[in-house]
């Protein structure tokens, strides 16, 4: 993970007002210029009111024209009516025609203002442009520290975009993650516009069962009020063909109970097959797995065995460290000996495979093994192989 | 008088006892040995109150575990009650025991209440002096003070940190007046003291805020313990308070100080840069470390705190892109713009918060995760910044829970953004109703962390509707009647004119002339035979208003002037309050008077109309809510999908259970009386959903009469009521000696082997529960089953 470098020591971002020259110039005094606008909107609300009302340009307000609209363009955020727009800019780009402005405009790019506070509007703007590049996602952290970590980083970025602080450095750190991590970039955005849709589709199907939960209430409530009156009727002509009126009555209600019992529980069981099917289909569609990502520790890789598990130990002896004698007391301490890089105890090992090589090995055995080898002609690399092996080993032989 | 309860002797400050008293008092000490929560319901006026506390200080003294009593109310008239109860209880152990037992009761209200303060106390808004008393005895105002700045202190509550912090008052039950006296007297700030003292008592009485309101009870009720006894006293309407503690409204207004407090933290912040840098880059060096303060918790001059939050989240590190406080401003201010935006739609929208967060994050960026620990950085700004006038904040912090619940909870609430006041209204009002469809949300924390909780009120049926709202289980479900040793009340049900037409306050009818000459015709009848004073409600303010006028112009008032006084409860409280006083001196000195009023107004909860005060009580048709709102209509629907509870049966319950607060209004003890007049054809069917102890008192013949008939049979009842009736006549019947008493307990101990053999001693409603669950298990239908189906319908 690059990590953008900015000491998070210094909670005071260094404010550098006005940017001298360079790309930066431009945006901080646009910068200021709304800020100027802002603040003149807010310290009187009342003139605001009517600021909001009336076109800079051309003068006419709401009051006497209602439908009137206000767009505003997002190169400099300057407010105008729709048909100053339509006047000014339907043949090509022109300046804008707000004093000491002057930015070039295009009509295609005005649009109607979402925030009342124009600030607001120029900031979502700005976080749009990075929130695109920097989208990664809490899974992709492995700590929430980090992933918090990274989240002030990104909202020191937008800041300093916003408010006009270091803008090109900013800008460099900003390209320079955008080119480091673009692969990255588009998966998450991928990933995102996914879970969007997902999201709106379930929702419509959620309103959809919503609905018909409601109107399968009201059919039921229906149905028992019709069912009342029918039982109510058929109380009431049985007693007219002279019946006993306590029995009837009795009977009667023991059915609407039974009728409305049976209901319920028929409903009951309906709730809970749906239940079940909306468990299943959010296991399998709407899965998504949110929170850090797995930690996931390498598990520490085994020493290479080339030998495939064929070890040269040997059961018959053990190789000590040092040897008392004579013949390499002298060679151990000779420099001219050693200088080469031979070991002394080379020799001893040598010595020793030598004296024990043939131990533990019958040759009987390897007569009937070399008879059946002859028989078998292909094998016979192999058979030999493992003698060879057998010879080596020693131990498996014993 | 002290008698056994099964192993515990119970002291009972009164001579005599109600036999209801004594079976309360039975069930109450089950609840208590199981371990579980219960819904009881008392007639109102049988010592409700009494029966609870002299029970549970006799468990608390009688068993080692020495289990805390938090005993929650309603208003501060009845917590003052039952403080009062409390003592004079406390006195008479004393007195029988021959010690004074070492036990302390505290109650608990605001500031405004129980302050000391020369000049805070001369406040009149509440508000207003808890930002005082803040600001005078806030923690860092007493470091500056300390460092040499010159900053006004409370002394009384300075004086607080010269005692030893776990004796602050010495022990006794202390009611408001007594610790405000004793303040006075030791010149020590009463609030403080029973704030700090909380951890130390035996009983603590204060109002449902305290433990439900989530913002509050973090702050005052976190450490009690988990065995704690927690009592809901009067909580036929707590499903109601749930809900309102966690729903918000915000208008366009609110909004525009909430920006104003976000752009005023924007320049402390940058204040405070230039003066005391450290500060700022210490609080966020503290949340890089995702620590938060160990001292933060419990400080108890926090003014803002965190919703809800589960307390997992609580321990997670604030996320990364509000940690910087300039960072924390700007997206405060751009969530604020947001809905400044939302609000310029001029249709009803109602969305759930999922989808509302999914638009949020389109137009703004702001991710679900920030958006949930708002709350939480506001508070830590607020108190990094060292704000002092805090009510200019009160807005923002609005906002901010908001944030934090709507991030918080996916179900159980709805936001509904209505751009006009009403129908026919053409200018634009909007307002953003988040409201809580789920009464269990709230209420949630206290039922998962204190063992016992004891639901009570005069009239809290049908039970089992309030298990199914709140989501919990109880191990006791009671109601109990009334024991009287004759009729001293009379409900009946009045759905005729005396021109045999039929009454009713449906929407169809409710303007139709005859219906209204009809209730005029039952107000002047009653008004001529009823002594002193008669109550009547209208189910709401509007319907009243037109009544009222047509009766005028009808000439009704004129005929009722001439017997009684008229008085109206308006919305205004200081008005109604007059009104009341009014009422009642007429009521004192025989002129006589009527007062109407509103179902769900002030007047129907709390203020009560015994002897005189009340003779009649009117109910003018069924008290609905008002059906056509959304918020109740979202609400409707929610109860019906999550609880299964249909929209008619709720509607039908809530309307029910005010009219019985309406009808409980008259009768405040055994040795009052009065008349209940129900009058609408729709009460008809709804005599089963009444409280036990009404619906016991009404016969069958009163059920169904016309104006003429309910006038006869209230002069016989009036007649006989005016017979003298001596006291003795209810010994053994309505009031048991200490002989009756152990009479009736021998009795049951002779019952009790038959009992075991029948199985488990459960309530009826459990049984009949449990029945009805059977049933729905086995699908065959068979003869016992029928017989079983038949007993459900009579027990509904």
């Amino acid at each position: 993970m690059s990590r953008l470098a900015q000491p998070k020591t210094s909670p005071v971002i260094k404010r550098d007002g006005r940017m001298g020259g360079g790309a930066g110039g431009p945006d901080g005094e646009l910068h200021n210029d709304i800020r100027r606008m802002n603040l003149d909107q807010t310290q009187s609300t009342n003139a605001d009111l009517v600021a909001t009302e009336i076109c800079p340009v051309c003068k006419s307000s709401r009051y006497l024209n209602a439908s009137l609209r206000f767009l505003v363009n997002p190169e400099c955020y300057h407010k105008m009516c729709e048909s100053c727009v339509d006047r000014i800019f339907s043949h090509g780009p022109a300046p804008c025609p707000i004093p000491k402005c002057g930015r070039t405009l295009r009509k295609h790019r005005f649009r109607e203002q979402t925030f009342e506070d124009l600030r607001v509007e120029r900031e979502v703007d700005i976080r749009k442009r990075v929130a695109a590049v920097f989208n990664k996602r809490e899974e992709d952290f492995e700590n929430l520290r980090d992933y918090n970590d990274h989240l002030n980083d990104v909202e020191d970025i937008t800041f300093n975009l916003i408010e006009g602080i270091d803008v090109e450095e900013t800008e460099k750190r900003f390209e320079a993650y955008k080119q480091a991590n673009s692969r990255e970039i588009e998966e998450n955005a991928q990933m995102a516009a996914h879970e969007k849709q997902s999201f709106t589709q379930q929702q419509k199907v959620e309103r959809h069962q919503a609905k018909q939960r409601r109107e399968a209430a009201r059919r039921e409530e229906e149905e028992e009020r019709r069912e009342a009156e029918e039982n109510r009727k058929d109380v009431l002509k049985r007693l007219a063909s002279g019946a006993d009126a306590d029995t009837v009555a009795k009977e009667g209600q023991r059915v609407q109970l039974r009728k409305r019992m049976d209901r319920q529980a028929a409903a009951e069981r309906q709730r809970q097959l749906q239940a079940a099917e909306d468990a299943r289909n959010n296991g399998s569609s709407n899965f998504v797995i949110k929170g850090l990502k797995a930690k996931t520790k390498a598990e520490p890789e085994e020493p290479i065995d080339p030998f495939g598990g064929l070890r040269f130990v040997d059961s018959y002896y053990s190789l000590q460290d040092d040897y008392v004698w004579e013949g390499i007391q002298e060679a151990k301490k000779d420099v001219r000996q050693t200088a080469g890089g031979y070991d002394v105890m080379d020799y001893a090992r040598r010595s020793l495979v030598a004296a024990f090589s043939g131990l533990g090995v019958f040759v009987a055995d390897e007569v009937t093994q070399r008879d059946q080898v002859g028989q078998d002609a292909e094998a016979v690399g192999t058979a030999r192989a493992d003698i060879g092996v057998k010879d080596i080993g020693m131990v498996d032989a014993a | 008088m002290k008698f056994m309860i099964e192993d515990l002797p119970v002291l009972f400050p009164y001579p005599r006892i109600y036999p209801e008293q004594y079976a309360y008092m039975c069930d109450l000490k089950r609840t208590l040995d199981a371990g579980g929560h219960c819904v009881l319901e008392m007639p109102s006026g049988t010592g409700k109150t009494v029966s609870l506390l002299s029970l549970i200080v006799a468990y608390q003294q009688f068993y080692p575990e020495h289990r805390k009593l938090i005993y929650c109310s309603r208003t501060m008239s009845e917590i003052e009650k039952a403080l009062a109860e409390l003592k004079a209880l406390m006195k008479y152990r004393a007195d029988q025991l021959g010690e004074v037992e070492d036990f302390r009761g505290l109650g608990l209200t605001s500031r405004k209440n129980l302050c000391l303060h020369p000049s805070v106390k001369r406040e009149k808004s509440g508000s207003v002096v808890d930002a005082r008393c803040r600001s005078l005895t806030a923690g860092f105002v007493k470091e500056q003070k300390d460092r040499g700045e010159d900053v006004d202190l409370c002394i009384y509550h300075d004086n607080l940190d010269l005692l030893e912090p776990h004796n602050l008052i010495p022990p006794g039950v202390w009611t408001l007046d007594g610790m405000l006296r004793y303040g006075e007297q030791q010149k020590q700030c009463p609030y403080f003291t029973a704030r700090r003292m909380m951890p130390f008592c035996n009983v603590i009485i204060y109002s449902y805020h305290y433990l439900l309101d989530p913002k509050i009870a973090e702050r005052v009720s976190r450490e009690l313990s988990k065995d704690c006894i927690v009592v809901f006293d009067e909580a036929h309407n707590i499903d109601n308070v749930c809900i309102e503690s966690l729903s918000i409204d915000l208008t366009e207004e609110s909004l525009r100080r909430a920006g104003r407090g976000a752009a005023n933290l924007e320049r402390k912040i940058t204040e405070m840069k230039d003066t005391d840098a450290q500060k700022l880059q210490n609080e966020y060096a503290k949340l890089v470390e995702g620590l938060r303060d160990a001292d933060q918790a419990r400080d108890e001059e926090a003014f803002m705190s965190n919703p809800a939050l589960p307390d997992d989240l609580l321990k997670e590190a604030i996320p990364g892109n509000i940690r910087r406080a300039e960072h924390f401003t700007a997206f405060l201010k751009r969530f604020i713009e947001y809905l400044k935006t939302r609000m310029k739609v001029l249709h009803v929208i109602s969305e759930t918060p999922p989808s509302f967060l999914a638009h949020l994050k389109e137009l703004t960026f702001i991710e679900k995760k920030p958006l949930r620990f708002c709350a939480e950085r506001l508070t830590s700004l607020v108190r990094t910044l060292e704000l002092t006038n805090i009510e200019d904040y009160q807005p923002l912090q609005e906002v901010a829970s908001f944030a934090t619940l709507v991030a918080t909870y996916e179900t159980g609430f709805l936001l509904i953004l209505e751009p006009f006041e009403s129908d026919t209204a053409s200018v634009a009002n909007p307002v953003l109703h988040f409201t809580c469809l789920d009464a269990a949300i709230a209420i949630k924390p206290v039922f998962d962390r204190f063992s016992s909780v004891i639901i009570t009120s005069g009239t809290i049926s049908p039970l089992e509707m309030y298990p199914k709202m709140l989501g919990f289980n109880c191990v006791v479900q009671e109601s109990y009647a009334m024991t009287l040793a004759r009729r001293s009340f009379m409900p009946m049900i009045v759905t005729r004119g005396s021109d045999q037409s039929q009454m009713s306050t449906g929407f169809q009818t409710r303007d139709d002339p005859q219906v209204v000459r009809n209730y005029g015709n039952l107000l002047i009848e009653f008004s001529k035979l009823t002594p002193d004073g008669i109550v009547v409600f209208f189910p709401s303010y509007l319907y009243m208003e037109r009544v009222i006028s047509a009766w005028q112009s009808m000439g009704i008032l004129d005929s009722v002037w001439k017997s009684k006084l008229i008085l109206v409860e308006t919305p205004d409280s200081q008005e109604t309050s007059l009104a009341l006083e009014t009422y009642r001196t007429a009521c004192s000195n025989g002129r006589g008077a009527m007062l109407l009023c509103v179902a769900r107004g002030k007047v129907s909860e709390g203020i009560d109309f015994d002897h005189h005060y009340g003779r009649t009580v009117l109910c003018i048709g069924v008290p609905f809510q008002y059906t056509e709102s959304r918020i109740l209509k979202a609400r409707l629907e929610f109860l019906r999908e999550t609880y299964r509870i249909r929209e008619n049966d709720f509607l039908s319950f809530d309307a029910m259970r005010h009219c019985a607060q309406c009808l409980g209004r008259v009768l405040r003890g055994k040795d009052d009386y009065g008349i209940m007049v129900m009058a609408d054809k729709r009460f008809a069917k709804k005599r089963s959903q009444l409280p036990k102890w009404i619906s016991s008192a009404l016969l069958e013949s009163d059920s169904q009469m016309s104006v003429d008939q309910a006038v006869a049979s209230a002069k016989k009842f009036l007649k006989t009521m005016s017979k003298p009736f001596p006291a003795k006549m209810q010994e053994g019947i309505s009031t048991w000696s200490y002989e009756d008493l152990r009479k009736h307990q021998k009795k049951m101990e002779a019952e009790k082997p038959r009992m075991d053999e029948d199985g488990e001693e459960i309530s009826y409603g459990q049984r009949v529960l449990a029945q009805a669950r059977e049933m729905e298990d086995e699908m065959d239908v068979d003869e016992d089953m029928d017989a079983a189906m038949m007993e459900v319908e009579v027990g509904r």
